[in-house]
């Protein structure tokens, strides 16, 4: 038996909100520490990384883990019946296949549940090795949305070198140049405005912008995004939940083909 | 022309080895195509009117726009062909070049009837199953390729084969093929549907081999057993046998050698003097060129070089050549896309999903013969692909 419950369900329609563009299909793995999914987008190129805490939720019961895979269209379909305010509550019994997602309103009078089937979705797991990044700036991620369609409308990839005194966001394409730079904020004063770099070394990585503008569909969620870079490895976009865990995503970097 | 009802033994099978994509997911992608097999679907499929497109002295260049725009859509979405033409068939395939040739004698004695009674329709259908790749054909294509800097192979023997030793090399990452046999052969990946148009919106099938061979539960001598029974270009195979009975077959006893002492010889009738032995020899070693003396370099097209080349006696409209060109010099300077695969490795996936792939996709296919009388629409597609004479 499968029972997970949160106060609002605003939080769940954002997550798969800031999921559903790059999946079609997704692997809810649940086991009594929370909720994770992993998932590539079809191509390859990014990856989604989802953790959800179980003492984030208001009640949370896995008495044996459990893989839920789901159509994540048909779910976020699901939470649009939703209200923002309402309870949600998720149920599975084990080796199920289907899922209860059930919403109540906040003064219990409407309750209203839906049944989902599930899908037995062959995914590969990836392993990703612990990596010391080199640059790791934390941003407002509205701001991070924003310089990413911004520059998307230049080029189809932004450049992002990170230095000691600050990050920039350079395309360049057929109409010109653009170049957006960031320096470290000075002091302080509040938090979730502030852009905060922490370099080892000096890093200059090119990424596609479609991605990168896919990922900013998680900016509802939080208030400041982290990007953690290292030469030659994939970029992460990190998102925190508050209070229940945090969405993560990855991507390749393009880089120059010196073959042909 | 392949094994008869392979795919839909293993969409039946080993529903996990197929996988179907978009076309825009292989950018960066190195495939090996089959070039006798495209000339001969150009020749076939691109007309106007009815008639192949031509010179001005009435030579056809159906191939060469075929291939001219075909590739160039390709490397847009960022896939790198290599062509791979044919050489000499190998002995084996004279029945199987018999049989064709018999069936173009049929086609040409029909294409007579139709034309002395005048029927437009059957002189155009008679009139399609007499095309035929010449030397000719294949030389143009070659010179055409070498303009467009995009690498060919010429294989000693089977274009197929040869496209499997690429793949095993590592030179290339797929066969992109509508034959069945580029797996019989060993290539890890194969895919259909990717040379197709783009009209028809149809999704890229990869077919991955280790997983065919997970699926079916076979070893690579076994599965090559397996083809044969089913039927292949090199031999004939046992009268009463098709792809349900031979994979019960191998899975009992394990090879061809076995089958024969325990078959019932009054309900099927072996081949006199079978040859399943060369078949299987041809299969596991195949006339190759060794992948590794091959060098395979993508190089900027010759844009004035194509214009001389397709324009004027070919009578290809100038303008379009030209884009042509540039579109294939832009997709030379984009930077490549890397994929995750190639940083973090993948960990076993789950083993019971095949067994309910399977059991899913049967029900799914159940439901759709009850629903309607024209089930096999997924394992066929035989009808779309053009076969190939030589």
């Amino acid at each position: 038996m499968f029972e997970a419950r949160l106060g609002q369900a605003t939080t769940l329609k954002k997550i798969l909100d800031a999921i559903k563009d790059l999946l079609n299909e997704g692997t809810f793995d649940c086991s009594d520490s929370g909720i994770q999914l992993q998932a590539m987008d079809n191509s390859h190129v990014s990856l989604v990384s989802l953790t959800l805490r179980s003492d984030g939720f208001d009640k949370f019961r896995c008495d044996r883990n459990l893989s839920m895979g789901m159509n994540l269209g048909s779910m976020a379909k699901i939470l649009k019946c939703a209200n923002n305010e309402d309870n949600v509550t998720m149920k599975a019994q084990d080796n199920a296949d289907t899922v209860t997602i059930m919403f109540e309103s906040a003064n219990q009078e409407k309750v209203s549940d839906y049944e989902m089937k599930l899908m037995n979705l062959d995914q590969e797991h990836l392993g990703i090795p612990e990596t010391e990044y080199s640059c790791v700036v934390r941003m407002p991620a509205i701001e991070f949305a924003r310089i990413c369609r911004d520059l998307a409308q230049f080029s189809e990839s932004v450049v992002i070198c990170c230095t000691k005194e600050g990050v920039k966001f350079s395309a360049s394409g057929d109409v010109g140049t653009a170049n957006i730079k960031l320096a470290q904020t000075g002091s302080v004063d509040k938090e979730e405005e502030a852009v905060i770099i922490d370099m080892q070394e000096p890093v200059t990585l090119t990424f596609a912008c479609r991605y990168l503008n896919a990922f900013t569909k998680a900016t509802p969620l939080s208030t400041q995004v982290q990007l953690s870079m290292c030469a030659d490895v994939p970029l992460v976009v990190e998102y925190a939940i508050k209070d229940l865990g945090h969405i993560r995503y990855y991507l390749a970097p393009k880089i120059e083909d010196n073959e042909t | 022309m392949g094994i008869l009802g392979l795919s839909k033994l293993i969409a039946d099978m080993a529903p996990l080895a197929i996988r179907e994509s978009e076309i825009k997911n292989f950018f960066g992608r190195k495939v090996a195509i089959d070039a006798s097999m495209c000339l001969y679907q150009f020749l076939i499929a691109v007309r106007s009117e009815g008639a192949q497109l031509a010179t001005v002295n009435g030579d056809p260049t159906s191939h060469l726009m075929g291939m001219f725009y075909r590739t160039i859509r390709l490397l847009d979405n960022g896939i790198k062909p290599v062509y791979v033409f044919d050489g000499k068939p190998p002995d084996l395939k004279a029945g199987e070049l018999a049989k064709r040739a018999e069936r173009r004698e049929e086609a040409e004695k029909a294409l007579k009837l139709a034309t002395d009674a005048g029927d437009e329709a059957e002189i155009e259908k008679f009139n399609r199953r007499l095309v035929r790749v010449t030397k000719e054909h294949s030389n143009e294509a070659k010179q055409l390729l070498k303009l467009m800097g995009v690498p060919y192979v010429d294989a000693p023997c089977e274009a197929e084969a040869q496209c499997a030793a690429l793949v095993k090399a590592g030179k290339v990452y797929a066969t992109a093929t509508e034959d069945m046999d580029a797996l019989t052969f060993g290539s890890c990946k194969l895919l259909r549907y990717l040379t197709y148009s783009e009209a028809r919106k149809m999704p890229v099938k990869e077919f991955s081999y280790d997983k065919v061979l997970q699926g079916l539960e076979l070893t690579s001598k076994e599965f090559i057993d397996l083809c044969i029974l089913m039927g292949c270009d090199y031999c004939d195979s046992i009268k009463g046998v098709g792809p349900k009975r031979a994979i019960e077959l191998i899975k009992s006893y394990r090879d061809i050698e076995t089958i024969l002492e325990n078959i019932d010889t009054s309900k099927y009738t072996v081949p006199e003097n079978w040859n399943y032995k060369r078949a299987r020899e041809l299969f596991v070693e195949p006339e190759v060129t060794d992948a590794s003396d091959i060098d395979l370099k993508w190089t900027a097209p010759d844009e004035d070089g194509l214009v001389q080349f397709l324009c004027g006696d070919r009578q290809f409209n100038e303008e379009r050549v030209r884009n042509g060109a540039k579109k294939l010099l832009k997709s030379k300077q984009a930077q490549t896309q890397v994929r995750l695969d190639s940083f973090f490795k993948t960990m076993p996936s789950t083993p019971n999903a095949n067994a309910s792939a399977a059991a899913k996709r049967k029900a799914e296919e159940s439901k759709k013969s009850a629903n309607n009388k024209k089930a096999k629409t997924s394992g066929g597609s035989g009808a779309a692909r053009g076969r190939r004479p030589k």
